[in-house]
């Protein structure tokens, strides 16, 4: 899949170069569109799905306090 | 008045045309830096890594376009597309390896202390910071005069060294990671 946003990418460069400037848009977002797409699902995990549960966060005892009332 | 605006006009196009320059030539050369590191010191780029570079050469991408237009704002538009895609990239793989885990570790070397996920979150704010400043300065001219012939020269060399290396990062994909999944153990078509 990696090979494909970067074919899409190259071939992009290609058709903007040669003067098809709208192929070359057209392109460049169908590239951006697969990145996005292997960016989610390389950081999807089938435990914590999109979360990152390493990072914790705790509420501040004033917060907490406000909260509470 | 109208005497010093047309005087006026001309130096700040340049200077316009001088910052999409410069921000275009150090982001070949972080590009070129990033091959160095994997080809020289053997560093193997991970799935985010790579992911990272395409979305600076999606920046390059915009900004050669806003070099030849002188009527729309099109190329900074995509240019600002990307780098948002690189900051989200970054920052997320920043928060992958905040906290070392088994097999969630820093990887490869730092430069200046910081590794190299953290830099590209430095670089994507940097691009952005570049945008605003000239948007702010120029307000995105709509009549920009044409580049002298050297600078001209020098920007179109540029753009073939950027879709040279774009090239070569499109060969190195395809032995690392063949047609499937990105592995940072070795590449997968050598031996």
């Amino acid at each position: 899949m990696m090979a494909a946003v970067y074919a899409t990418l190259l071939i992009a460069f290609i058709l903007d170069l040669s003067g098809l400037r709208r192929s070359a848009v057209t392109c460049l977002f169908l590239s951006l569109a697969l990145c996005v797409w292997l960016f989610l699902w390389e950081i999807y995990s089938p435990d914590y799905g999109f979360r990152m549960p390493w990072l914790q966060a705790e509420v501040a005892p004033t917060f907490a306090l406000l909260w509470s009332s | 008045m109208s005497g010093i605006e047309h005087t006026e006009a001309p130096v700040a196009a340049a200077l316009d045309r001088m910052i999409l320059l410069l921000m275009l030539v150090i982001l070949a050369a972080i590009l070129s830096a990033a091959m160095v590191l994997q080809y020289a010191f053997g560093e193997i780029p991970r799935p985010l890594c790579l992911l990272q570079r395409f979305a600076m050469f999606g920046c390059c991408f915009g900004i050669a376009r806003q070099l030849r237009s002188g009527t729309c704002e099109r190329g900074t538009g995509i240019s600002l597309i990307f780098t948002i895609l690189l900051l989200v990239v970054s920052v997320r793989q920043t928060l992958l390896d905040l906290f070392p885990r088994p097999g969630h570790e820093y990887v490869g070397s730092a430069i200046f202390g910081i590794h190299m996920p953290v830099w590209s979150v430095f670089i994507a704010a940097g691009l952005l910071l570049g945008f605003a400043i000239r948007l702010a300065l120029f307000g995105g001219l709509n009549s920009a005069p044409e580049m002298g012939s050297t600078l001209r020269r020098f920007a179109q060399g540029v753009v073939i060294y950027v879709v040279f290396i774009c090239a070569i990062n499109f060969l190195s994909v395809v032995v690392q990671c063949g047609m499937g999944e990105c592995h940072t153990s070795g590449y997968q078509l050598l031996p």
